[in-house]
């Protein structure tokens, strides 16, 4: 629905400047295109406060990477990113960081999302560096061997390639809830790992402040409440790298008007899947994410306030801290407080007598993970 | 095609399919299991003691029907030795109280309890009925909520039971756990799947056996699909009345009870999960060391200290949202955002009397809470529990939130003490109509001499 919001100009002037002419309306004010931008720019640089030029030490130039997915909300906090830095080189004549920008091509994706799209937007921001890395190398990049073991055993020799290892995990899950589960998990350690070896201190994930409300209930639901304040939070992550999420106070929906308004260069560049999705929603294929997704986007339209309150609650709930020794899930790699792993073992387990201690050289999964990939009890 | 047999016994043929995990079992099978499950959850968690008197909080849905009927059946076969009565509530909301009290008064023949009815009348004066009246459809909820937790409290007590158990089952946790997420409510968070919760007994200074400050609650069916509890009642002939509370409508509740259904259909053990993830953050709450949400098993003695507002809703609303609860929450929370955003970064700038425009640098001032930009971990007061100073109750204010409801109500009601007499001279319901009309007669009589003096 690109223009959606422009093609009824409101008669009203910008709240802000009060001069031009408002073309939307944000939060009830409404506001000219200028003031807008304005207003989703702070928002965003307001987030990045310790990345500013005056905390940059002349002779290191700090690193942040920036996942794409080629989505609203990655391309726009890129081109967000590219004004700031343009703006910190007019005015002081450096940057108060540069930016990676990494691409995981993740198997499925290929038929919406080709390397024409990374040249373009290559050619668009030619200021940073980029890569293009298959999902298959989280198996590479990892140095745990525990990934591999949680693929079928026909895939665990070592010759096999890790795009075999990939295909044949991918292939021994049972339901679209559990693909799109294990796919964005191992697309996080497969980012993780590319930030770490190619020396960024931090990542600055694209989530919105409705991505972060569904990602808040849809891990709820497939229980990882244990591990949700790791997932939401700025700072220091439980990977060893810090988290940032620059765009946590803009909605969703205030991109896609972005998207549209800025037009030249990333309205070309934003490649969503959004219509096959809305195409698969009423059969098996629905994923929890889904759910979510469809969910946040009626409250996002109702009730925007409500989509922040959400974030903002969760963002009150205080990790435990978790020594570099705590046992870790073989998937997500979340610390497992108190070494609760597996669905067994707790008052919601009904099935008195299933041993829960795993065998030697087994698979160590948390509550969530083994939703996913179901474990055979010993 | 022959019949699959059963994944259990594998002798009989299936007959049902569990919702849980999907699984196909026969009748006798799943009785076991669903039966076996709830004595897991009563054993693993100790809730219950050799002698302890237990009531049943008995609705006549198909909740607190099927609770009855398999504490029965569970208290027999692994002799608990605990005494089950029934206890329900009448709210006064007629055409929905009393078919259901019907259907009580059956069970507790069948099962050979004792049941007790204690009406909202004779506690606090009100029913429900008088209450929509008087406050109309919008947040009557509330009132019911709190007048209800009190009133099971003050049964027990008046019974001399020391612990209530309650038809809660799984999806009515899982649907609070997401409520309160979408209220952003971390306090009921925190309390929302504990198994048990009771007023703490430190405030219980009294001996008095009467007291209903030290009251236990528990929900035994905290771990079953509410389809299951269905499918027990259904296929064991269980008699239960079902019908939505008349006034129900409470969007958050509904939005929430929606989406769990939602969930459960993309994957059944969704419910569970999402009880399960609400244990684990009530751990992540701050301020709230004691949330093991019953995880911690069998140390068993902390239980959680339970407000006096707990359990607000009915949780019968059925995915009716009347919307006007989300959008004014979502309105005063914009309200508090722009504050925020003005207190902290904009010059408001105003028309002064003469005219002149002044620039007003307002100073930073925290809003319920909620401070925009980068503020260090807040500590979470807890709450501390006291006594409710008119009544009794446990309550975290001075006065408890039943005190204050009906505080509300009474000051808009003309005084009719009058009418009392008049309780006794109405031997058929069919006629207290015209009695209650009566009574506004002589109501305005009353205040017409009033006036005239």
């Amino acid at each position: 629905m690109p223009g959606k919001h422009i093609d009824q100009p409101i008669d009203q002037p910008c709240r802000r400047c009060k001069e031009n002419s408002a073309v939307l309306v944000v939060r009830s004010q409404p506001l000219c295109r200028e003031c807008f931008f304005k207003y989703v720019q702070t928002k965003t640089i307001k987030r990045l406060e310790s990345f500013r030029v005056r905390n940059a030490s002349p002779d290191h130039q700090r690193t942040l990477l920036l996942p794409l997915s080629f989505g609203v909300s990655s391309v726009s906090l890129l081109h967000i990113l590219d004004c700031q830095l343009k703006t910190q080189m007019r005015k002081t004549g450096r940057t108060g960081f540069a930016l990676h920008v990494v691409y995981v091509e993740i198997p499925g994706n290929e038929s919406f999302i080709s390397s024409d799209n990374l040249t373009e937007v290559k050619k668009a921001y030619p200021d940073f560096q980029y890569s293009s890395l298959p999902l298959h190398d989280v198996f590479r990049l990892s140095s745990d061997t525990a990934l591999t073991r949680l693929c079928p055993q026909l895939n665990q020799n070592e010759d096999a390639s890790p795009h075999e290892k990939l295909t044949g995990l991918m292939n021994s899950l049972t339901s679209a809830t559990a693909r799109a589960d294990v796919l964005s998990t191992l697309t996080t350690r497969l980012i993780v790992e590319h930030a770490k070896a190619s020396g960024c201190e931090s990542i600055l994930w694209g989530d919105t402040t409705t991505k972060l409300a569904e990602k808040t209930l849809s891990e709820t639901a497939k229980g990882r409440g244990f591990s949700l304040p790791w997932q939401v939070s700025d700072g220091e992550s439980p990977y060893g790298i810090a988290f940032h999420y620059p765009l946590r106070d803009v909605l969703k929906k205030e991109l896609v008007s972005y998207v549209d308004l800025v037009n030249d260069p990333i309205s070309a560049l934003v490649c969503e899947p959004s219509t096959i999705r809305q195409a698969s929603m009423s059969s098996k294929n629905t994923t929890i994410d889904d759910l979510m997704s469809k969910y946040f986007e009626e409250v996002e339209m109702n009730f925007p306030s409500i989509v922040s309150n959400v974030v903002r609650t969760t963002g009150k709930l205080e990790a435990v801290s978790a020594p570099a020794s705590a046992p870790r899930c073989d998937l997500c790699s979340m610390p497992v407080p108190d070494g609760r792993f597996g669905i067994h073992g707790w008052g919601g387990d009904q099935q008195d007598g299933v041993k829960t201690i795993a065998k030697e050289g087994s698979s160590q999964l948390c509550y969530g993970c083994t939703r996913s990939i179901p474990q055979p009890s010993v | 095609m022959a019949p699959k047999p059963c994944a259990l016994c594998t002798t009989n043929p299936a007959a049902i399919v569990r919702p849980k995990d999907r699984s196909a079992l026969c009748k006798p099978c799943f009785f076991n299991v669903f039966e076996t499950e709830i004595h897991h959850t009563i054993t693993s968690t100790n809730l219950f003691t050799r002698g302890e008197r237990i009531a049943i909080g008995a609705s006549g849905g198909k909740d607190s029907t099927v609770l009855a009927s398999v504490l029965k059946t569970l208290n027999e076969r692994y002799d608990y030795g605990v005494e089950l009565i029934l206890l329900s509530i009448d709210e006064g909301i007629k055409g929905y109280r009393d078919d259901s009290l019907e259907t009580v008064k059956r069970n507790a023949k069948e099962y050979g309890m004792e049941l007790t009815i204690l009406g909202y009348k004779e506690l606090y004066g009100w029913t429900m009925d008088q209450v929509v009246e008087q406050v109309g459809k919008k947040g009557n909820c509330t009132y019911c909520g709190v007048f209800r937790r009190q009133a099971l409290d003050r049964g027990a007590a008046k019974l001399g039971v020391k612990h209530v158990v309650t038809g809660h089952n799984a999806d009515d946790v899982a649907e609070t756990v997401l409520m309160n997420l979408l209220r952003g409510d971390l306090p009921r968070l925190s309390r929302t799947t504990s198994i048990v919760t009771s007023t703490p007994s430190s405030v219980a200074s009294s001996t008095d056996p009467a007291s209903h400050t030290n009251i236990k609650r528990s929900k035994p069916l905290k771990y079953a699909y509410e389809k299951e509890i269905v499918l027990y009642a259904l296929h064991k002939n269980l008699t239960y009345f079902s019908t939505e509370c008349i006034y129900s409508p409470e969007a958050f509740r509904g939005s929430a009870r929606a989406l769990i259904k939602n969930l459960e259909r993309v994957r059944p053990s969704a419910i569970l999960d999402v009880v399960r993830s609400g244990e684990d953050m009530a751990k992540l709450c701050p301020g709230s060391d004691e949330g093991c949400g019953g995880a911690c098993g069998s140390n068993n003695t902390s239980a959680i200290p339970l407000a006096e507002e707990e359990e607000g809703g009915c949780g019968s609303s059925n995915g009716r949202s009347a919307g006007s609860e989300m959008a004014n929450m979502d309105r005063q929370l914009a309200d508090n955002e722009a504050a925020a955003e003005n207190d902290l970064e904009v010059e408001i700038t105003y028309h002064g009397r003469d005219g002149t425009q002044q620039k007003v640098k307002k100073t930073p001032k925290k809003i319920k809470g909620q401070a925009a930009g980068v503020v260090p971990r807040k500590t979470v007061a807890k709450q501390v529990m006291g006594k409710c100073s008119k009544c009794g109750y446990l309550s975290s204010q001075d006065v408890c939130k039943a005190c204050t409801l009906l505080e509300g109500l009474n000051k808009n009601r003309p005084k009719n003490h009058i009418e009392v007499g008049y309780e006794e001279v109405e031997p058929i319901d069919g006629k207290k109509e015209s009695l209650d009309l009566n009574g506004v007669t002589e109501q305005t009589q009353t205040l017409e001499i009033a006036g005239s003096g």
